[in-house]
């Protein structure tokens, strides 16, 4: 039973983080219909600030990293997706992909092909014990760390005119525009929540694997992007519910299936996937077929 | 519309198709035979960018047909690269190498040509057995879903020893039997099969349901079964492609057949242009000799007694700039999703539309 408990806690804080990258992905996605490959790449770029600044201590390491992560998703925009608004989403999946395998060989030219390590936060390594089951401490983090994250962008998106644009530009992009909101600052705004949030992941990821190398962000940017899909990319809450179910349901199986079968369970987390495409194209959160925006 | 009869009776007309089939073939032996003059090294180089090029030919079959996005071939690619190896390698290699194996898998072997033929197959009935489910979706969902499907399949090679290797370890011993030419006479094969696919039923009703998916389906187009049948058509030649990998790379492992490889092959499509078969030879064409160029220059190329040196790992930056850069301001490639045409007009293909979106 405790066994049980401790895997629901982990699979919790997979699905939490999973769940955050999907947002990010999604954010961005709601507003100029861009799915974001090149993400993993920003949390890529979190993580080395973090990994290479911490001797310098948190308060120098955490800012730091949302900040890099912050100017390299506007840098993005602005260099890339901003020429590209006529494109399809397929062309702009292209093209991000292209922009990730960039960043990608740039980070490996500027930082080697090697792992970058330090301990990052290795206080929340170690486990606690609440009620006779052994928790990692890091689980919990993660969870609450996602939760106040959400919190402060559900007070963000619905009590702010910032917000309130954002979520009237990700509902319908042309009636936005029509009705006067500024494209290019709601269309900023995403990438910016993009890249917080992207650093939050980063933050995580950093701690419990204490290395970064140029692929860092690529597996967890391809499940989320994944569950962002299944979810119902088009709506914000869609996305982070399909992130929060893959990363559970990897986890879980991650746990759950027998030794040997165990190395398959991305497998059956990319059956899943299909298998949900095929049932709900359009996503899980969206009531009935419905109309896919392409 | 119907067309100018003056035109149909044209000599020009008549021949441009044919045409661009024969100068695709030429360009290809010109590269190669231009090519084979600079020594072995160059010629290794060129038989990767023909498998490529077969590679993108299946791609272009499909997406540029269809304009579904597939990330899925590199997925046939893999199960025939795999083919490929378990028919060919030694059955005493094989024994030692692959422990795991299916005892049946140990008894069989074949010819090489017979093997990538078969890898073709395979990666074909992979292809049929898949599309029923993944041709009913559209755009990025298509696009997530053969995604899916590619690291579906590069799990279960990278893991099951049953059919492969230990897990993530790589499949040696595959013979050294093939050369450049004879990779380029499956490349030309490629091609001459492509263009024959574009003047089939198929393959004109799904060109048209690209164009208006509405307008085509109002006019009983069943876009799902022809989709299918280019979908499985092109999973053969991505087989072929994987079959020849094998032979030319002699190790395959699973991560070689991955998110690179689909990544490196769509830019190569995208850089020629999509939507037209000229646009897959083309684009990987000057793709691989940019790559060619900068492997040199990486290495230090000397011209009239200048050394010309660029830091190692700019190649693939500079290599992901061209794709980033061509979708910013050519998204059409360098084609323009044209195919080539005689005498040289600026005009297109009968039953080849160029699309104005």
């Amino acid at each position: 039973m405790s066994q049980f408990i401790q895997s629901l806690v982990d699979a919790l804080s997979a699905g939490a983080v999973l769940g955050l990258a999907a947002l990010a992905i999604g954010l961005v996605f709601g507003v100029i219909r861009l799915a974001n490959f090149a993400t993993g790449e920003i949390i890529t770029g979190a993580g080395y600030a973090l990994v290479l600044t911490w001797d310098l201590g948190w308060y120098v390491a955490i800012p730091l990293s949302i900040l890099v992560a912050v100017i390299l998703s506007l840098l993005m925009e602005l260099a890339v997706f901003s020429r590209m608004r006529k494109a399809g989403p397929a062309t702009l999946l292209i093209a991000s992909f292209g922009v990730s395998f960039l960043l990608q060989r740039v980070y490996e030219l500027i930082f080697g092909n090697n792992v970058r390590s330090a301990p990052v936060a290795s206080n929340l390594s170690q486990s606690v014990e609440v009620a006779g089951i052994r928790l990692q401490l890091l689980s919990v983090t993660a969870i609450v760390l996602s939760a106040i994250l959400l919190v402060l962008l559900q007070l963000f998106l619905t009590r702010t005119t910032l917000g309130l644009q954002l979520q009237a530009a990700a509902a319908d992009f042309t009636t936005a525009r029509l009705v006067g909101i500024p494209a290019s600052r709601v269309i900023g705004l995403s990438f910016v929540l993009s890249g917080v949030l992207a650093a939050a992941v980063a933050f995580v990821l950093t701690t419990q694997s204490g290395a970064v190398g140029p692929t860092f962000g690529v597996r967890i940017t391809v499940l989320a992007l994944v569950g962002a899909v299944i979810g119902g990319i088009d709506k914000i809450s869609g996305a982070l519910a399909g992130g929060f179910l893959v990363g559970f349901a990897s986890s879980m199986l991650e746990t759950w299936l027998p030794q040997g079968v165990g190395n398959f369970r991305d497998a059956f987390v990319y059956v899943l996937v299909i298998v949900v495409l095929l049932l709900k194209p359009s996503g899980l959160l969206v009531r009935g077929r419905g109309a896919v925006r392409t | 519309m119907s067309t100018p009869s003056i035109i149909k009776r044209s000599l020009g007309y008549r021949l441009a198709p044919g045409w661009s089939l024969v100068s695709l073939l030429l360009l290809v032996f010109a590269a190669v035979a231009v090519n084979s003059l600079f020594g072995k090294s160059n010629q290794i180089a060129m038989q990767y960018a023909l498998v490529d090029l077969i590679i993108v030919v299946a791609l272009q079959m499909f997406i540029g047909t269809s304009g579904v996005l597939s990330f899925g071939h590199v997925a046939f690619v893999a199960v025939g690269a795999w083919t490929v190896g378990l028919l060919t390698i030694d059955p005493t290699l094989k024994h030692s190498l692959l422990p795991n194996l299916f005892p049946f898998l140990y008894d069989i072997g074949s010819p090489w040509i017979l093997a990538v033929f078969i890898g073709g197959i395979v990666g074909g009935v992979l292809a049929l057995v898949v599309s029923p489910a993944l041709m009913r979706l559209n755009g990025l969902q298509a696009g997530i879903a053969t995604f899916a499907l590619l690291g579906l399949v590069n799990q279960v090679l990278t893991y099951w020893s049953s059919i492969g290797p230990e897990s993530g370890q790589s499949m040696v011993g595959i013979p050294d039997v093939l050369n450049v030419w004879m990779t380029m006479l499956f490349a030309m094969g490629a091609i001459v099969v492509a263009w024959l696919f574009q003047r089939t039923r198929p393959a004109r009703l799904l060109r048209a349901a690209r164009e208006d998916g509405t307008a085509s389906a109002a006019s009983g187009i069943n876009v799902v079964t022809q989709r299918i049948i280019t979908f499985t058509a092109s999973g053969v030649i991505a087989g072929v492609a994987g079959g020849l990998f094998a032979l030319t790379n002699r190790v395959v492992q699973a991560s070689q057949l991955s998110i690179d490889l689909t990544f490196v092959t769509l830019a190569m499509l995208v850089l020629g242009g999509m939507l037209s078969l000229s646009g897959a030879v083309v684009g990987t064409l000057v793709f691989a000799l940019v790559d060619l160029i900068l492997v040199k220059l990486q290495a230090g190329m000397t011209i009239a007694a200048h050394t010309l040196q660029i830091p190692q790992g700019t190649r693939p930056i500079v290599l992901g700039l061209i794709l980033v850069l061509m979708l910013i301001f050519r998204s059409k490639g360098i084609t323009g999703g044209r195919e080539f045409v005689w005498p040289f007009r600026k005009n297109q293909l009968p039953g080849v539309p160029v699309s104005n979106d």
